[in-house]
């Protein structure tokens, strides 16, 4: 199946017919930020909706080119605020990757500052699937799940709060390492959340996940089959929710990720819930997976034990020799990019960052198309983008 | 119509276990602290405590600042406006002060009597600004930040907190640990205000320099 080419950018109406254009935000509480869909409709049935971004744009790309690579960590927080360690992560990948093509240079991150990116990189992770499980319940009307998402959200923010002083826009990892060291008690703090959360996501799972209500209005809708994912580029649990086994963590292992067992959830076919892989449901149920597979890669890193030693590697300054790397990471929404251009000073000459979101977001057209209105509140859930990275 | 049954009876049977789980929740003692009204949880410190270490508001202890720049250069959002005048060479205003950090996470300001570099299993007396005298036993000591002398008459030192991304990279570059950020409540986290320019704060005290007396004292405390 190719992706329709559509022919002009805006949608135009033949006279005297009976459809009509609605734009569906940028002020829409479903739409997951500052996105505005076009929506062309016929009754309610969505012929075509195009969606209209760039509302949260920065400037990130080019303003980073006239920052050090230190100051840029801070912006890319703001990229996908959610999970903002994993932002974090992926561009210090990136010009750590960049850096050790001069083997002078960069020698590797120490032992425990792996760990210690591996334990919040998965907390995060975890953080990111609770807020996309909550809002998407509030989105198809089921308010307590929001509720409970966030109470224990809350957990983890705090313990974030407590690791590196901030909520939200965390600036921990850092080229080389991470910024600072477990405050006394963190390790048994995280241990016992742990054990608090995984039950946790049993009860959701009776709550949303197995409701009749909910499996009605997001089974079959919206189906993404594997060759369209591909097609589109779309990464991470939407395109294992399709039904591809793939994840960068298992298949081309980053950090100490080749160390953990864990496993890799996909989307299948249940006939007797009535769903298909690919669909609304199969996406958001992979996502109530991963949080127990993540669960399980931090016990591992508790059980094992922090190894003891400096979290940062001894280096002056971040100043890459000259040349270009395209490095990847798997966030909580999809494979993160970023493509750095040095031309050997403290400052990038570009920086492209390849956001999952905005691919995610470019299916949306073709996986609307036929549908109601209300369907396309359940496909924005359930490929679960946020604006600040679709943006930047 | 066989199908469209079951439909009911499941959609009725999965919202009744749902129910049973937020009824569970009901008898639960409530999360949620009706923040700006009730402040007990300060008190209580039971869930919402402010970690030590939070970055909150900025702040310099001007008396320590040696108009390095450094955290003028570091920022991202170029919220620092520094200007100095450099003393002529050779000379000093003072010395910074000792910053000592104890094992439990706590620190002190002042000067350390004798070695800034305290020999093991010995008591050191650290002399604050206020006069005051700590002793705390060497092996408690994690780190000491060394004294930096004083080469720059600081004219302006302004923080633009409207324009602050607390992403902290000042405070870990500031070589005498001058620049932290407030990790309490009421200095770090509520200070708005509603005058955008009450947020630029100017921490330059031109007066300090003036009195010549108060900088002999310093000069002499110093050495």
């Amino acid at each position: 199946m190719a992706a329709p080419q559509p022919e002009s950018k805006f949608i135009e109406l033949k006279p005297f017919s009976d459809e009509m254009i609605v734009s569906m935000g940028p002020q829409h509480p479903s739409t997951h930020g500052v996105l505005r869909l076009e929506l062309k409709l016929d009754g309610e049935i969505v012929r075509d909706a195009i969606p209209h971004i760039g509302y949260l744009h920065r400037c990130f790309e080019k303003h980073s080119e006239n920052l050090n690579y230190q100051q840029i960590i801070p912006f890319t927080d703001r990229m996908d605020y959610i999970a903002a360690m994993n932002m974090n992560w992926g561009f210090c990948l990136a010009v750590e990757e960049l850096l050790a093509t001069d083997e002078k240079k960069f020698s590797g991150v120490p032992e425990r500052g792996e760990y210690l990116r591996v334990l919040i990189g998965e907390l995060n992770r975890i953080g990111s699937h609770l807020l996309s499980f909550g809002t998407y319940g509030m989105d198809l009307g089921a308010f307590t799940p929001f509720l409970y998402a966030f109470r224990d959200r809350e957990k983890i923010l705090l313990l974030f709060e407590k690791i590196c002083g901030a909520r939200l826009t965390y600036n921990y990892i850092r080229v080389g390492g991470v910024s600072r060291d477990t405050p006394p008690g963190f390790i048994d703090e995280v241990k016992e959340f742990i054990d608090y959360f995984e039950p946790q996501i049993d009860k959701y799972n009776a709550l949303l996940t197995a409701n009749r209500i909910f499996i009605e209005r997001t089974a079959k809708v919206a189906v993404m089959d594997t060759e369209m994912a591909i097609n589109y580029g779309v990464t991470g649990p939407n395109l294992r929710g399709a039904g591809l086994q793939w994840d960068l963590r298992r298949d081309e292992p980053y950090s100490i990720y080749d160390r953990f067992d864990f496993d890799v959830p996909v989307g299948k076919d249940i006939p007797e819930l009535g769903v298909v892989a690919g669909d609304c449901w199969n996406r958001y149920k992979v996502r109530m997976d991963e949080m127990k597979q993540s669960i399980q890669i931090i016990r591992q890193i508790l059980e094992s034990g922090l190894p003891n030693g400096p979290i940062q590697a001894e280096m002056k300054a971040v100043r890459p020799p000259k040349g270009e790397i395209f490095s990847r990471s798997e966030a909580p929404r999809g494979e993160l990019g970023f493509y750095i251009v040095s031309d050997g000073t403290p400052k990038p000459v570009r920086l492209k960052a390849k956001s999952p979101c905005f691919t995610a977001l470019s299916a949306l057209q073709e996986l609307s198309r036929g549908l109601m209105v209300a369907d396309i509140i359940a496909i924005i859930g359930s490929i679960d983008i946020v604006m600040g990275e679709v943006d930047r | 119509m066989r199908h469209y049954l079951s439909n009911i009876y499941l959609g009725v049977y999965t919202a009744l276990v749902g129910m049973r789980i937020t009824f569970k929740q009901l008898l639960q003692p409530s999360v949620t602290h009706q923040y700006p009204y009730d402040r007990s949880f300060e008190q209580k410190k039971n869930i919402r405590e402010i970690p030590k270490g939070y970055r909150g508001k900025l702040h310099n202890r001007i008396e320590d600042c040696i108009g390095c720049k450094k955290c003028e250069m570091i920022c991202p959002v170029d919220c620092i406006t520094i200007a100095t005048q450099k003393l002529p060479k050779g000379e000093r205003l003072w010395d910074s002060m000792n910053v000592v950090h104890l094992k439990d996470r706590t620190e002190i300001v002042g000067n350390i009597e004798g070695a800034e570099k305290p020999a093991p299993n010995t008591a050191v007396t650290i002399q604050t600004r206020d006069n005051r005298t700590v002793a705390v036993a060497s092996e408690e000591i994690a780190n000491v930040v060394e004294r930096k002398p004083v080469i720059f008459y600081l004219d302006q030192f302004d923080i633009d907190m409207s324009l602050c991304m607390y992403c902290g990279l000042c405070t870990e570059v500031c070589p005498t640990e001058c620049l932290i950020m407030f990790d309490n409540l009421s200095d770090g986290i509520e200070y708005s205000t509603f005058d955008r320019t009450d947020l630029i704060y100017e921490f330059a005290k031109p007066e300090m320099y003036e009195q010549p007396t108060d900088e002999s004292t310093e000069a002499e405390a110093a050495d």
